[in-house]
Protein backbone atom coordinates (compact mmCIF):
# COMPACT_ATOMS: atom_id res chain seq x y z
CA UNK A 1 0.00 0.00 0.00
CA UNK A 2 1.43 3.42 -0.93
CA UNK A 3 2.37 5.79 1.87
CA UNK A 4 -0.16 8.45 0.82
CA UNK A 5 -3.00 5.90 1.01
CA UNK A 6 -1.95 4.79 4.50
CA UNK A 7 -1.72 8.41 5.55
CA UNK A 8 -5.24 9.14 4.17
CA UNK A 9 -6.72 6.13 5.95
CA UNK A 10 -5.07 6.99 9.23
CA UNK A 11 -6.30 10.60 8.92
CA UNK A 12 -9.87 9.45 8.25
CA UNK A 13 -9.78 7.06 11.21
CA UNK A 14 -8.42 9.83 13.43
CA UNK A 15 -11.14 12.21 12.23
CA UNK A 16 -13.83 9.60 12.97
CA UNK A 17 -12.48 9.11 16.50
CA UNK A 18 -12.33 12.89 17.03
CA UNK A 19 -15.95 13.32 15.88
CA UNK A 20 -17.12 10.46 18.11
CA UNK A 21 -15.23 12.00 21.04
CA UNK A 22 -16.73 15.44 20.48
CA UNK A 23 -20.30 14.23 20.10
CA UNK A 24 -22.59 14.88 23.04
CA UNK A 25 -26.22 14.29 23.91
CA UNK A 26 -28.56 16.44 21.81
CA UNK A 27 -31.92 17.23 23.36
CA UNK A 28 -33.57 17.65 19.97
CA UNK A 29 -36.75 15.81 20.94
CA UNK A 30 -39.13 18.17 22.74
CA UNK A 31 -41.16 15.33 24.26
CA UNK A 32 -38.59 12.75 25.36
CA UNK A 33 -37.64 14.62 28.51
CA UNK A 34 -40.95 16.42 29.06
CA UNK A 35 -42.14 16.67 32.66
CA UNK A 36 -45.76 16.30 31.45
CA UNK A 37 -46.89 12.68 31.74
CA UNK A 38 -49.50 13.16 28.99
CA UNK A 39 -46.82 14.45 26.64
CA UNK A 40 -44.48 11.53 27.34
CA UNK A 41 -47.36 9.11 26.79
CA UNK A 42 -48.21 10.83 23.47
CA UNK A 43 -44.58 10.45 22.43
CA UNK A 44 -44.63 6.72 23.20
CA UNK A 45 -48.01 6.25 21.46
CA UNK A 46 -46.93 8.04 18.28
CA UNK A 47 -43.63 6.15 18.23
CA UNK A 48 -45.52 2.85 18.41
CA UNK A 49 -48.00 4.10 15.78
CA UNK A 50 -45.29 5.21 13.34
CA UNK A 51 -43.46 1.90 13.82
CA UNK A 52 -46.49 -0.33 13.39
CA UNK A 53 -48.10 1.44 10.39
CA UNK A 54 -45.33 0.80 7.81
CA UNK A 55 -44.78 -2.75 9.06
CA UNK A 56 -48.51 -3.48 8.84
CA UNK A 57 -48.66 -2.00 5.34
CA UNK A 58 -45.70 -4.00 4.08
CA UNK A 59 -46.87 -7.18 5.82
CA UNK A 60 -50.38 -6.76 4.42
CA UNK A 61 -49.03 -6.17 0.94
CA UNK A 62 -46.79 -9.28 1.04
CA UNK A 63 -49.69 -11.38 2.36
CA UNK A 64 -52.00 -10.08 -0.40
CA UNK A 65 -49.43 -10.75 -3.16
CA UNK A 66 -48.83 -14.28 -1.83
CA UNK A 67 -52.56 -14.95 -1.82
CA UNK A 68 -52.90 -13.69 -5.41
CA UNK A 69 -49.93 -15.80 -6.51
CA UNK A 70 -51.40 -18.93 -4.89
CA UNK A 71 -54.75 -18.28 -6.58
CA UNK A 72 -52.97 -17.97 -9.90
CA UNK A 73 -50.86 -21.10 -9.28
CA UNK A 74 -53.97 -23.15 -8.53
CA UNK A 75 -55.37 -22.44 -11.97
CA UNK A 76 -53.97 -24.45 -14.90
CA UNK A 77 -51.93 -22.68 -17.60
CA UNK A 78 -54.74 -23.27 -20.07
CA UNK A 79 -58.32 -22.65 -18.98
CA UNK A 80 -60.15 -25.99 -18.75
CA UNK A 81 -63.82 -26.58 -17.84
CA UNK A 82 -64.13 -27.72 -14.20
CA UNK A 83 -65.65 -31.12 -15.09
CA UNK A 84 -62.62 -31.99 -17.24
CA UNK A 85 -60.28 -30.76 -14.54
CA UNK A 86 -61.92 -33.11 -12.00
CA UNK A 87 -61.51 -36.04 -14.37
CA UNK A 88 -57.81 -35.38 -14.79
CA UNK A 89 -57.06 -37.48 -11.66
CA UNK A 90 -53.59 -37.16 -10.25
CA UNK A 91 -52.61 -34.74 -13.03
CA UNK A 92 -55.15 -32.27 -11.75
CA UNK A 93 -53.83 -29.44 -9.58
CA UNK A 94 -57.07 -29.50 -7.61
CA UNK A 95 -57.90 -32.32 -5.17
CA UNK B 1 -67.48 -18.87 -25.44
CA UNK B 2 -67.45 -19.97 -21.74
CA UNK B 3 -64.47 -18.95 -19.66
CA UNK B 4 -62.84 -19.63 -16.28
CA UNK B 5 -62.55 -17.58 -13.06
CA UNK B 6 -59.92 -15.31 -14.63
CA UNK B 7 -62.06 -14.71 -17.71
CA UNK B 8 -59.85 -16.85 -19.99
CA UNK B 9 -61.58 -18.78 -22.78
CA UNK B 10 -61.44 -22.57 -22.30
CA UNK B 11 -58.81 -24.49 -24.20
CA UNK B 12 -56.92 -21.48 -25.53
CA UNK B 13 -53.37 -20.90 -24.24
CA UNK B 14 -53.23 -17.36 -22.88
CA UNK B 15 -50.48 -15.19 -21.51
CA UNK B 16 -50.52 -14.84 -17.76
CA UNK B 17 -51.50 -11.40 -16.53
CA UNK B 18 -49.32 -9.77 -13.87
CA UNK B 19 -50.56 -10.49 -10.34
CA UNK B 20 -50.95 -6.78 -9.72
CA UNK B 21 -51.54 -4.44 -12.68
CA UNK B 22 -48.92 -1.70 -13.03
CA UNK B 23 -51.39 1.11 -12.35
CA UNK B 24 -52.62 -0.55 -9.17
CA UNK B 25 -49.06 -1.24 -7.99
CA UNK B 26 -48.05 2.37 -8.63
CA UNK B 27 -51.08 3.72 -6.81
CA UNK B 28 -50.54 1.36 -3.85
CA UNK B 29 -46.95 2.56 -3.47
CA UNK B 30 -48.11 6.17 -3.72
CA UNK B 31 -50.87 5.64 -1.16
CA UNK B 32 -48.37 3.93 1.18
CA UNK B 33 -46.23 7.08 1.11
CA UNK B 34 -49.34 9.17 1.69
CA UNK B 35 -50.30 7.02 4.68
CA UNK B 36 -46.88 7.70 6.20
CA UNK B 37 -47.19 11.40 5.39
CA UNK B 38 -50.54 11.66 7.17
CA UNK B 39 -49.26 9.48 10.01
CA UNK B 40 -46.44 11.97 10.53
CA UNK B 41 -48.85 14.92 10.52
CA UNK B 42 -51.24 13.21 12.94
CA UNK B 43 -48.37 12.23 15.25
CA UNK B 44 -47.10 15.82 15.28
CA UNK B 45 -50.61 16.99 16.10
CA UNK B 46 -51.02 14.47 18.95
CA UNK B 47 -47.69 15.55 20.46
CA UNK B 48 -48.54 19.24 20.02
CA UNK B 49 -51.96 18.75 21.57
CA UNK B 50 -50.55 16.95 24.61
CA UNK B 51 -47.93 19.68 25.01
CA UNK B 52 -50.45 22.55 24.98
CA UNK B 53 -50.59 24.49 28.21
CA UNK B 54 -54.10 25.37 29.33
CA UNK B 55 -55.74 22.32 27.74
CA UNK B 56 -57.05 21.53 24.30
CA UNK B 57 -58.66 23.19 22.39
CA UNK B 58 -56.75 26.28 23.56
CA UNK B 59 -58.93 28.81 25.40
CA UNK B 60 -60.08 31.87 23.48
CA UNK B 61 -60.12 30.08 20.13
CA UNK B 62 -63.27 29.45 18.02
CA UNK B 63 -64.86 26.01 18.45
CA UNK B 64 -64.82 23.65 15.50
CA UNK B 65 -68.25 22.68 14.09
CA UNK B 66 -68.46 19.07 15.31
CA UNK B 67 -72.08 18.22 14.37
CA UNK B 68 -72.03 19.80 10.91
CA UNK B 69 -68.74 18.10 10.11
CA UNK B 70 -70.19 14.78 11.31
CA UNK B 71 -72.83 15.13 8.57
CA UNK B 72 -70.13 16.00 6.08
CA UNK B 73 -68.16 12.95 7.22
CA UNK B 74 -71.24 10.83 6.54
CA UNK B 75 -71.41 12.31 3.01
CA UNK B 76 -67.78 11.39 2.34
CA UNK B 77 -68.25 7.86 3.71
CA UNK B 78 -71.39 7.47 1.59
CA UNK B 79 -69.34 8.55 -1.40
CA UNK B 80 -66.92 5.69 -0.72
CA UNK B 81 -69.82 3.22 -0.44
CA UNK B 82 -71.31 4.52 -3.72
CA UNK B 83 -67.94 4.04 -5.42
CA UNK B 84 -67.75 0.48 -4.07
CA UNK B 85 -71.13 -0.34 -5.59
CA UNK B 86 -70.17 1.50 -8.80
CA UNK B 87 -67.22 -0.89 -9.09
CA UNK B 88 -69.48 -3.91 -8.57
CA UNK B 89 -71.85 -2.61 -11.22
CA UNK B 90 -68.88 -1.94 -13.53
CA UNK B 91 -67.67 -5.54 -13.14
CA UNK B 92 -71.14 -6.79 -14.12
CA UNK B 93 -71.27 -4.30 -17.00
CA UNK B 94 -74.42 -2.88 -15.41
CA UNK B 95 -76.00 0.36 -16.65
CA UNK B 96 -76.14 1.54 -13.00
CA UNK B 97 -72.37 2.13 -13.02
CA UNK B 98 -72.66 5.65 -14.36
CA UNK B 99 -75.34 6.65 -11.88
CA UNK B 100 -73.41 5.24 -8.91
CA UNK B 101 -70.14 6.81 -10.02
CA UNK B 102 -71.97 10.10 -10.47
CA UNK B 103 -73.38 9.77 -6.95
CA UNK B 104 -69.88 9.13 -5.54
CA UNK B 105 -68.54 12.22 -7.34
CA UNK B 106 -71.53 14.31 -6.23
CA UNK B 107 -71.08 13.36 -2.57
CA UNK B 108 -67.36 14.11 -2.85
CA UNK B 109 -68.29 17.51 -4.27
CA UNK B 110 -70.68 18.15 -1.36
CA UNK B 111 -67.83 17.41 1.06
CA UNK B 112 -65.47 19.84 -0.70
CA UNK B 113 -68.12 22.59 -0.84
CA UNK B 114 -69.04 22.16 2.83
CA UNK B 115 -65.38 22.25 3.83
CA UNK B 116 -64.97 25.50 1.88
CA UNK B 117 -68.00 27.03 3.62
CA UNK B 118 -66.66 25.84 7.01
CA UNK B 119 -63.29 27.44 6.35
CA UNK B 120 -64.88 30.75 5.36
CA UNK B 121 -66.92 30.74 8.60
CA UNK B 122 -63.90 29.83 10.75
CA UNK B 123 -61.70 32.50 9.15
CA UNK B 124 -64.54 34.96 9.83
CA UNK B 125 -64.45 33.93 13.50
CA UNK B 126 -60.73 34.62 13.62
CA UNK B 127 -59.28 31.13 13.24
CA UNK B 128 -56.41 31.51 10.78
CA UNK B 129 -53.24 29.55 10.18
CA UNK B 130 -51.28 32.10 12.23
CA UNK B 131 -53.83 32.64 15.02
CA UNK B 132 -52.39 29.90 17.21
CA UNK B 133 -51.62 26.20 17.53
CA UNK B 134 -55.23 25.18 16.85
CA UNK B 135 -55.44 27.18 13.61
CA UNK B 136 -52.00 26.08 12.48
CA UNK B 137 -52.69 22.39 12.98
CA UNK B 138 -56.28 22.62 11.73
CA UNK B 139 -55.42 24.21 8.40
CA UNK B 140 -52.35 22.00 7.95
CA UNK B 141 -54.15 18.69 8.58
CA UNK B 142 -57.59 19.46 7.16
CA UNK B 143 -56.11 21.55 4.33
CA UNK B 144 -53.77 18.74 3.27
CA UNK B 145 -56.70 16.35 3.27
CA UNK B 146 -58.85 18.83 1.33
CA UNK B 147 -56.14 19.02 -1.36
CA UNK B 148 -56.28 15.24 -1.63
CA UNK B 149 -60.07 15.27 -1.85
CA UNK B 150 -59.91 17.79 -4.71
CA UNK B 151 -57.30 15.63 -6.49
CA UNK B 152 -59.44 12.51 -5.98
CA UNK B 153 -62.52 14.39 -7.15
CA UNK B 154 -60.72 15.34 -10.39
CA UNK B 155 -59.53 11.73 -10.87
CA UNK B 156 -63.10 10.46 -10.44
CA UNK B 157 -64.35 13.07 -12.92
CA UNK B 158 -61.77 11.76 -15.38
CA UNK B 159 -63.00 8.17 -14.89
CA UNK B 160 -66.58 9.39 -15.35
CA UNK B 161 -65.65 10.99 -18.66
CA UNK B 162 -63.90 7.80 -19.74
CA UNK B 163 -66.98 5.79 -18.73
CA UNK B 164 -69.24 8.12 -20.72
CA UNK B 165 -67.03 7.60 -23.77
CA UNK B 166 -67.11 3.79 -23.19
CA UNK B 167 -63.33 3.85 -22.78
CA UNK B 168 -63.04 3.07 -19.07
CA UNK B 169 -61.15 -0.12 -18.26
CA UNK B 170 -60.41 -1.70 -14.88
CA UNK B 171 -56.72 -0.70 -15.10
CA UNK B 172 -57.81 2.94 -14.95
CA UNK B 173 -60.77 2.49 -12.61
CA UNK B 174 -59.00 0.48 -9.88
CA UNK B 175 -56.17 2.97 -9.16
CA UNK B 176 -58.73 5.79 -9.06
CA UNK B 177 -60.76 3.81 -6.53
CA UNK B 178 -57.72 3.06 -4.36
CA UNK B 179 -56.94 6.76 -4.12
CA UNK B 180 -60.54 7.66 -3.28
CA UNK B 181 -60.81 4.93 -0.62
CA UNK B 182 -57.62 6.31 0.94
CA UNK B 183 -59.07 9.84 0.98
CA UNK B 184 -62.32 8.54 2.48
CA UNK B 185 -60.57 6.25 4.97
CA UNK B 186 -58.17 8.81 6.40
CA UNK B 187 -60.89 11.41 7.06
CA UNK B 188 -62.62 9.73 10.07
CA UNK B 189 -59.20 9.52 11.77
CA UNK B 190 -58.63 13.24 11.16
CA UNK B 191 -62.16 14.05 12.34
CA UNK B 192 -61.66 12.04 15.51
CA UNK B 193 -58.29 13.62 16.25
CA UNK B 194 -58.93 17.24 15.20
CA UNK B 195 -62.62 17.81 15.91
CA UNK B 196 -63.50 15.52 18.84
Amino acid sequence: MPVWMRFTRASLALAAVAVAWAADLAYACPSCASPLEENRQAFVDTTVFLTVVPLAMMGGFVWWIRRKLREQDELPEIAVPPNLLRDAGRFSKRP
Amino acid sequence: MPDDALGRPYGVPTRREPVVPNGVMGMLIFVATEVMFFSGLISAFVIGKSNALGGWPPPGQPRLPIEETALNTAALLASGVALFFANRAFQKDSPHTKRLLGLAIGLGGVFVLFQGAEWVALIGEGLTITSGQLGGYFYLLVGTHALHVVAGFLILLYTYRKLSEHELDRFTFWPAQIFWYFVVGVWPILYWQVYL
